[in-house]
This record gives C-alpha cells, structure tokens and sequence, in this order.
C-alpha cells in the first residue's frame, strides 16, 4: 500500500514537477485550513496581476499529511500552503519549501510581525505568519455572573474555583471545554496549561521539563484530566476536537469557558448569529496563572512555498499580497463587513491590529492586542525538528490518560520518554 | 482365374510413395493473444508488483526523512515496530475489527442473500438500494456517523437523553471494546451488501429443482438453508469473507474519521500512515505495510481453504 502510494505518485507526478517562473497569466493552488477570503478580494488580486487562485480548504490535521506525502512523493500538491509553527523546524532541516526570503523581503517586516521569528529556520524565512492566532482563555461571561461566579480569574486555583461555582450553581452541568480528542489541538491545550502553571515544555536542547510530579507540565496535565474526572468537562469530550468544541459546546452555551482557546474567536464565531447563540456574552480573559495572569503561547499559522510549487514566483507574489498589513486589516473587518473574510481571525502585523483596534472594528481588540504584544512562542528556540512526532506522544497520551487506560504519570512518562529519545536522535 | 487383392496401379504407385510430395507449410507465431494481454500484464507489473518488490526491499533499510542517509537495517524495523505500544494496540484493535467484521458481514449477507434469492416485485430497487452503502466513501462514511455518535448533539445522544439517559454519556473514546464495535458497526455498514451481492450470485446458481425435491422429501424450510442452500452456496460466502477480511484489515476511514489518533481504535493501517507521513518515518512504515499485506493473504488463504468447496452443479 505505502510502497504504491509513493511509486504511482512519483510516476504519475514526475513529469509535471517543473517550476516555472512564469508569475502571470497563470493558475496558482492555495491549499490552507480556512474558507477563502472574499471572492471580490481575490478578483481583485487577479485583475491586479493577472494570477488566478484555486483555493483548497482542508482541515489542519490532513493538511498537514497532505503535505508530508506531496514533498516526499515529489509531486504538486500546492503553490502556497500552510506553514505552521510547530512544524517550522522540520520543514526548515527538510527543505520542503522554498525560503520566502528568496521572494520577499522579510527584514521590514520584523518590527511589525513580532511572530516572524517563529517561522525562521537557520536565519532563512520558511513561511510567512498570516494569522497571529495564540492561545487565550475565552469566558462566557453570562454563565459566570449567573452562577456568581469571578468572570475574570487571575490565578489557576481561582479559575478552576469559579468553574466549580458555574456548576454547583446549576448554571450549566459542564462548564469547562477541553477537547480531548487524540489531535493536535490536544497538545496546544496542555501546552498552555503548562505555561500558565509557569513552566514550560522542553529546553533548549530538546529534554522534556515536565517529568517531575512538582514541575507545571506535569501539573497541567493533571489538572486537565482531574477536570475531566470531576464532572467539569462534558464526558463526551474524550472524542471532541478543538473546532468541534468550539462550535458545539462554547457557541451554544453548553459549556461556560474554554481556558486555551483561539484568538479571534469572539469576532468569528462566538459573535455570529447564525453559528453562535451567545453572542455578547463571550469574553477574551487575560489567561489565569500560578499566581497572576500568564503571558500567552503564540499558535500563528504562516503560509509558504513548497518546492513542489509549479508558480513559485507566482505563489510569492499571492503571498506578499495575502499578508500586506492593509489587507490583514481589511480582512479583519477594517472597511466593513461587505470586505471581511469570515475566517480571519487576527492579523499578523501589529500595526494593522491596531488599528482595528483603535477603529473599535476588533471585537476584544484592546484585549488582543495588549495579549499579542507579550505573547511568546511555545518553544523559544524554535520547535524542534522532531516536534511532529513529540506532539503524536502527547495528545495520544494524554487522551489515553483522560480515557482511564493510563494514569497521568504513565502518560508524563510515556512523553517524557519520547522527548528523551527523540532529543538523543533515536 | 485367380483373384488378386491388388490395388490399382495409380493408387499402387501414390502408396509406393513414389508421387510428388505435398508442400510443406510454414508454420506462423501467433502474436495476437499475447498483443491482446500485454497491456494489463504491464499494467500489474508497474502498479503491483513493481510497488511490491519496492516496499519489501525498503523494509530492510532505515528510510527517515529526518535521519539521512538511507541505509541497510536488517530487521531493524521490525524490532522497532514491536516495541512501539502503538502498533501493539493497533495490531489488537485490527484483530477485533476483523474478527467482528467478517462475522458479522457473513451472516448479514448470508441474511440478506437469502431473503433476495426469490424473485418478488421492486427487487431490483431493492438490490440498488442496498448498494448505495458500498458505493459510499468510508469517509463520508464517517462523517455521517460522526454527527450520529456524537456525544452532545448527534443523534444517539439525544434519543437516550430523550429516555432519561446521561445526556453526556459517551459512545466513542472511552471503553475500547465499545468503540471498536461501533466503529466497526459502520464499516459492517458498508461492505455488507458487497458480501450479499456475492452470496446471492452463488444462490442464484443453486437449481430450483433442488429445493423442489427437498420439499418432497419433507425438508422444513430450515433444514434446506442448512443442508441445500449453505453448502452450495459456499463458494459465494468464502469469496465475501476474503473481501470482508481484506476490507476490515484495511481498515482507515472509519477510526480516522471517527475516532482520531486515539489509540482506543486506531488500526493499523492508521499506524502506517502516521508513522510514514507524521513521523517521516518510512522504513518502518513500509515494514507495517508488508506485515499487513502478508498477513491479508495468510488470512485470506486460510479462510479460502477452510470454507471454500467446489459445487458441481
């Protein structure tokens, strides 16, 4: 089967894999995890220079594969597709896509795009940052003052006191979402968790600092799976994703807050009559700490040039387009409505979120932009080469942990041992 | 006088061998038959045989994406493998999706084979309904039954909320056992009336004289399922266990879709493409691709020799 896989794709592939320089007058693949910007926006780019864009919306996850198989395989997938930023490390020692600094010039834009370092591999650019999502805690602020409850924690021990409140009030029967889904969303969670809990998950050469039962890796993993064990996370869980809990727990109001949310969310969803029914009532909080509010993990999405790419320079141009601080800004609500893109969630560049924000058009913007000045990435160093395979430990165990087959420690072990063995190069 | 036996002498002298001998033909190779299957030979040998011999040479090497160069690693990989507690799991999880599947895909169209065996009004409406969940994606498979088990709003949960059950009681990710079967259930789903089709092709060739003469003797309707129908039927029903032990080893769609990465259900092809596509890791995933490809064909030689027997009609 695999062998197939890769032989039929390279053959069938093969004789198509030529870049051309051609940057006109042509059709170009964008393959991301979102719905496509404004139809008129991307009319408009095609009348600018003469580059039609084919948009490809696929989940994450899949995107992902679809892009390890295509790179492998040597075959087209995409002109310009995600470049994450956990995978920013592999990618980088791979040389699956083309450094963006050959195209476009990133030095300008550091200033601006304080998350440009996170998608830098040995000082070349592998994708540019379109969508500065980071971790955030969202309240839904109606349950909480129904329940009497603090709608704005400062600290761990007082967020999960108010989640206790929430429920022994009645108010809903299972405040807290944390979506316990063996999927990458999973990980970002505990990730959070552990900053908030003041640690973090590995150091500077790879070795996993959450081993110990005193450490905040360890703790937040505990915390997530007693949560669960103590009737504050909805059972059903144990199979939802991030996306799913979002749109069926938290914009319905069945559960009262997700702790590691996704910036942006507020504007998209949760303030959308027609996929929400709580709208007005979400709340981005500053994330509760150990003892006072953490600074929050970056989760930016970037998008990039796979050498598989038939219009590189094509792709480039799109690029330098999709990601101009004006259009970020329009994108997010800027000129109206009639000019969003629904799916836009919060710019990269700080000045564009600015902004929004002081044009009062960023729902949270104030909030926002005060969290993305000081949020910071998951791995200061940049996410290991081997990150891919760290993160299938952790959301498998973890969910294996909060499913009952294994206890927490067997689960901390089990990532421990993966983070171990992968820093060592085994 | 005397009566010679002598024949005359113009066929005497053609006997002697004396004439003019026939003109010997040429003989001429016959190109045509294998003009005519050279196509699809080529055809098996680049898409079967060549990616086969290709995987079973690359499970031997290390081949990491991450970790060049290729190299020769003996049984590496497979050593490997075995201590991975996630292919272990998913080796146990395939084993229950097979045993399950097979099962009850069998008896399901052995049921459903014999209930179409008669002619009766709109049959064929039938038969082209009951394919329509063949013909299906197992991913869209999958999404469907995504939205029916999903535990706060699929379909499931609210008609045992309706009865007064946990509105949040889980169906999917808990107790393994459970959620294979479920999981599997959907995939029984699908490949079930390919079982049927091929079960019915067998009883269709089944005389009705037979079964005339069995009511004669007295037979009840069961005891000429039990004694008529089944043993004719056999080859049909060892065919339809080959495809459903082929089907359910296989099996992806389904856990992908419905259960994630979760180690609670994933299969083992799930495992070969995480390892190969996530991991980079492809030495090892082209060692679990040869462990199931030889493992389907032990399987499926075993079931060819225990159930299936010739029917001479």
């Amino acid at each position: 089967m695999l062998g197939l896989t890769l032989v039929a794709t390279a053959a069938c592939g093969g004789g198509g894999n030529a870049a051309s320089d051609k940057d006109t007058d042509v059709t170009i693949n964008v393959a991301l995890a979102a719905d496509p910007p404004p139809k008129a926006a991307l009319e408009s780019f095609t009348k600018e220079t003469g580059i039609k864009v084919n948009w490809v919306n696929i989940d994450w996850d899949s995107l992902q594969t679809k892009i390890s198989a295509a790179a492998t395989a040597k075959t087209y997938f995409a002109d310009a597709t995600d470049v994450d930023w956990s995978r920013v490390g592999e990618l980088g020692k791979l040389g699956w896509f083309y450094p963006i600094d050959d195209y476009i010039k990133t030095d300008p834009l550091k200033a601006d795009v304080p998350q440009l370092a996170s998608f830098t591999y040995q000082d070349h650019v592998v994708g540019i940052p379109y969508d500065a999502s980071f971790m955030v805690t969202t309240v839904n602020t109606d349950l909480f003052k129904k329940a009497g409850a603090d709608p704005a924690p400062k600290t761990m021990d007082e967020y999960t006191a108010a989640l206790q409140k929430v429920k022994s009030s009645g108010t809903t029967k299972y405040p807290l979402n944390i979506p316990f889904a063996a999927a990458e969303g999973l990980s970002t969670y505990w990730y959070e968790a552990t900053n908030a809990f003041g640690g973090t998950i590995l150091d500077g050469k790879g070795k996993p600092q959450f081993t110990d039962p005193s450490s905040p890796g360890y703790k937040a993993a505990k915390w997530m799976v007693d949560a669960l064990k103590n009737g504050l996370v909805p059972p059903g869980n144990i199979n939802v994703s991030d996306s799913q809990g979002e749109q069926t727990l938290m914009a319905r109001g069945t559960v009262a807050s997700t702790f590691s949310d996704y910036s942006g969310l507020v504007g998209t969803l949760y303030n959308v009559p027609d996929s929400s029914s709580v709208v007005n009532k979400v709340q981005y909080i500053a994330t509760p700490g150990a003892t006072a509010p953490a600074a929050n993990l970056s989760n930016p999405d970037g998008v990039g040039i796979m050498k598989t790419a038939k219009y590189p320079k094509a792709a480039a141009k799109f690029i330098e387009w999709f990601t101009d601080a004006d259009r970020q800004a329009e994108f997010a609500g800027l000129n109206g409505p009639d000019k969003a893109w629904a799916s836009y969630a919060l710019p990269s560049h700080l000045s564009a979120v600015e902004k929004l924000a002081s044009g009062g058009k960023l729902i949270g913007g104030d909030t926002l932009a005060a969290l993305l000045k000081t949020s910071k990435p998951v791995f200061p160093e940049g996410a290991p080469a081997w990150y891919s395979k760290f993160s299938n430990a952790v959301y498998t165990h973890l969910h294996a942990a909060a499913a009952g087959s294994e206890t927490v420690e067997q689960a901390i072990k089990a990532m421990s041992d993966t983070a171990n063995d992968l820093s060592n190069g085994q | 006088m005397t009566n010679s036996l002598s024949a005359p002498p113009e066929t005497a002298k053609a006997a002697s061998g004396g004439g003019d001998p026939a003109p010997k033909k040429k003989s001429r190779f016959d190109f045509l038959p294998y003009l005519l299957v050279t196509p699809v030979t080529v055809f098996i040998i680049a898409l079967a045989l060549v990616p086969a011999a290709f995987t079973i040479i690359q499970a031997f090497y290390r081949v990491d994406a991450l970790d060049p160069p290729t190299r020769f690693d003996g049984f590496g990989n497979f050593t490997r493998m075995f201590k991975n507690d996630a292919v272990v799991s998913s080796i146990g999880n395939t084993g229950l999706y097979v045993v399950i599947g097979v099962v009850l895909s069998t008896v399901l169209g052995i049921a459903m084979a014999v209930l179409l065996q008669r002619p009766f009004r709109g049959r064929s409406v039938v038969i082209a309904v009951l394919i329509l969940p063949w013909a299906l994606p197992g991913v869209v498979e999958g999404i469907l039954w995504t939205n029916i088990f999903d535990p706060n709003a699929g379909l499931i949960a609210s008609v045992m909320h309706t009865f007064g059950a946990d509105e949040g009681a889980v169906l999917l990710g808990h107790n393994r056992l459970l959620t294979i079967l479920l999981i599997e259930l959907v995939q029984v789903w699908q490949i079930t009336p390919l079982s049927a089709l091929l079960i019915l092709a067998s009883l269709q060739l089944i005389p009705d004289e037979l079964y005339e003469a069995a009511v004669i003797d007295g037979a009840s309707p069961w005891r000429s399922f039990w004694h008529l129908t089944l043993p004719m039927a056999r080859p049909g029903i060892a065919v339809s266990m080959v495809q459903g032990v082929i089907a359910t080893l296989n099996v992806f769609d389904q856990p992908f879709v419905l259960n994630g990465a979760a180690t609670t259900g994933a299969s083992v092809t799930m495992q070969t493409y995480y390892i190969s596509f996530q991991n980079l890791d492809f030495g090892q995933g082209y060692a679990l691709s040869l462990l199931i490809t030889i493992t389907t064909l032990v399987i499926s030689l075993g079931v060819v020799r225990t159930v299936y027997r010739r029917v001479e009609l």
